[in-house]
């Protein structure tokens, strides 16, 4: 048996700001993050000077030849560090799929350590103009070779591969999936910040779309956009001395290192292979179980990913994620339904990657998500990419007890 | 408008002996010579065994295999591609050795009858001279 984990519940998020999410933002991604993290800061009840960590992921997720340059399209947690307070102990970026857990690990682990006591974490998503994944390169090296000149290319291939090797086994519907797909632009539609605000989408709609790398359609992906969002974090005892109900950091997991593969290639007994691992990592973090948790939102870059993660977590069997969402059991206006995408996720939202999703479950653990706040909300578990490569978190509104304590017990 | 050419493979100290086979319109593998297992593409280190030093060889393989899963392309961010949409790729699982799993194009054209664990085998595209890369058409059931 592996030893407890010792930060859980002893990290809490205090703050946090959300930027508008738009197709392309009238100023450079540098100055939104910038407006973005100051506010998350003042939020928290604390001011620059006090932002001792700063905590990002960079990565652009396009497949196309965009050049990445800090400031401009992404920014970096040295970039913002510097604007804010450029003498931080702690600065670092998680480099790996799955950003958000991954990213919040590190934070978490600063905070726990004493490396920071007040760490910014912020995730910055811009939307270059031009084609977001085409390319006109004429040759490829390294993984690519391997993939690229057959026609093999890009996320939509990779999902289509993917989604069909599970429609294939397991009998699912384009109507199943219309039923991800409304109900996430449906909570996105709510929302002031969403791209999608005041835009919700029919089954019908959903339906009459083309396929572009079947099955999925142009709406199974998620739109890309320029976007901010930060968040502030410390200690559970620092937390009680700020304005906002503090949320818990129960526990975090991240995938695997699944089997390897040629580049964006997904096969789905990979993703759940390493995915239960994921799950059963995660539950051990947290010290608790799915049915201990009030709140699952579940990520939908693509909207097949809801089925993978529903059952990676095992709300369902595997294979019956696609029955699971049917006749209304996620839609967030019916009572006693399982709301897994309240948040809106990436497809309500824009290409926020796995912000929606770590966002509904601090606002409504902190009881501060406004007319959408939902009653009894004391846990939560939000999850990002796949359940393969990405990861997921617990939160908690209760702190832990002091493990210092807790190891002379 | 004249279609751009495709993008082609840059060999490597790894990968040569691939793509030279693949000229002959011969699939290869990677052999390790610790542990004799194949794969693909190769690494710097031996999946199976861990071997640091796998010196692997390009083992000939015959380059059947089932069909696991495929897509319709109907939209291509590559170019020199435009001219073959809509394009149906195959996630082929190899005889040779089962959980060597290759993505390419299918020949057969978007229509093909296709369906779980279709037997398809090995063909190839010639891009350039000397440039050619693996693709698959259906085969009869074996």
């Amino acid at each position: 048996m592996s030893a407890r984990f010792r930060a859980r519940d002893r990290v809490a998020i205090v703050g946090y700001a959300q930027s508008p999410v738009v197709r392309h933002a009238d100023r450079s991604l540098g100055a939104l993050t910038l407006d973005t993290a100051r506010a998350a800061v003042a939020d928290a009840g604390l001011t620059p000077d006090q932002i001792d960590g700063f905590v990002t992921g960079t990565l652009l997720p396009t497949a196309g030849e965009h050049a990445v340059v800090d400031g401009v399209s992404v920014v970096s947690a040295d970039w913002l560090a510097a604007r804010l307070n450029p003498h931080p102990r702690y600065a670092a970026g998680f480099s790996g799929l799955g950003q958000i857990p991954g990213l919040m690990a590190m934070a978490v682990n600063a905070v726990a350590s004493g490396a920071a006591e007040h760490v910014l974490v912020h995730r910055a998503l811009h939307n270059p103009a031009g084609s977001y994944h085409g390319t006109s390169a004429g040759e490829f090296r390294g993984g690519l070779q391997w993939t690229a000149p057959q026609g093999f290319f890009g996320p939509l291939a990779m999902m289509g591969l993917t989604y069909n090797e599970y429609v294939q086994r397991y009998g699912a519907s384009r109507e199943a999936l219309a039923e991800v797909v409304v109900e996430a632009r449906k909570n996105g539609a709510r929302l002031p910040w969403s791209h999608w605000s005041g835009r919700p989408l029919s089954a019908e709609q959903y339906l009459a779309e083309p396929m572009l790398a079947d099955p999925i359609g142009r709406l199974d992906c998620d739109i890309p956009v320029d976007g901010a969002a930060a968040f502030v974090l410390t200690t559970a005892e620092r937390a009680r001395d700020l304005p906002h109900r503090p949320v818990h950091v129960s526990g975090y997991a991240s995938g695997a290192p699944p089997r390897r593969r040629l580049p964006a290639h997904w096969p789905l007994d990979d993703i759940m292979a390493a995915g239960a691992t994921t799950a059963d990592r995660l539950w051990a973090a947290a010290g608790m179980g799915l049915d201990e948790i009030d709140l699952v939102q579940v990520y939908d870059g693509f909207s097949p990913l809801v089925f993978l993660w529903l059952e990676a977590l095992g709300r369902c069997p595997v294979g019956e994620g696609h029955h699971y969402v049917r006749d209304g059991r996620i839609d967030s206006d019916r009572p006693g339904a399982d709301p897994v995408l309240l948040s809106g996720g990436s497809l309500g939202n824009g290409r926020m990657h796995g912000v929606p999703q770590l966002l509904e479950c601090y606002l409504q653990v902190s009881g501060r998500a406004g007319a959408r706040q939902r009653s009894g909300i004391a846990t939560a578990l939000s999850c990002h990419s796949s359940p393969h490569l990405g990861g997921a978190l617990v939160y908690s509104a209760e702190p832990g007890t002091s493990p210092v304590h807790e190891s002379r017990v | 408008m004249t279609s751009a050419r495709r993008p082609l493979p840059v060999p490597d100290a790894l990968s040569a002996p691939f793509w030279e086979a693949a000229a002959r319109h011969v699939l290869t593998l990677s052999r390790c010579s610790d542990c004799g297992t194949l794969t693909h593409p190769p690494n710097v280190a031996c999946d199976a065994c861990g071997s640091t030093d796998p010196r692997f060889t390009a083992a000939p393989v015959d380059g059947r295999g089932v069909v696991r899963s495929w897509t319709v392309i109907r939209q291509s961010f590559l170019p020199g591609f435009a001219d073959l949409l809509p394009y149906v790729l195959v996630d082929v699982e190899l005889a040779e050795q089962p959980d060597v799993r290759l993505v390419g194009r299918l020949l057969d054209g978007p229509d093909a009858p296709l369906k779980t664990g279709s037997p398809v085998r090995v063909a190839f595209e010639d891009l350039a001279d000397g440039v050619a890369v693996p693709a698959f058409t259906l085969a009869e059931a074996s």
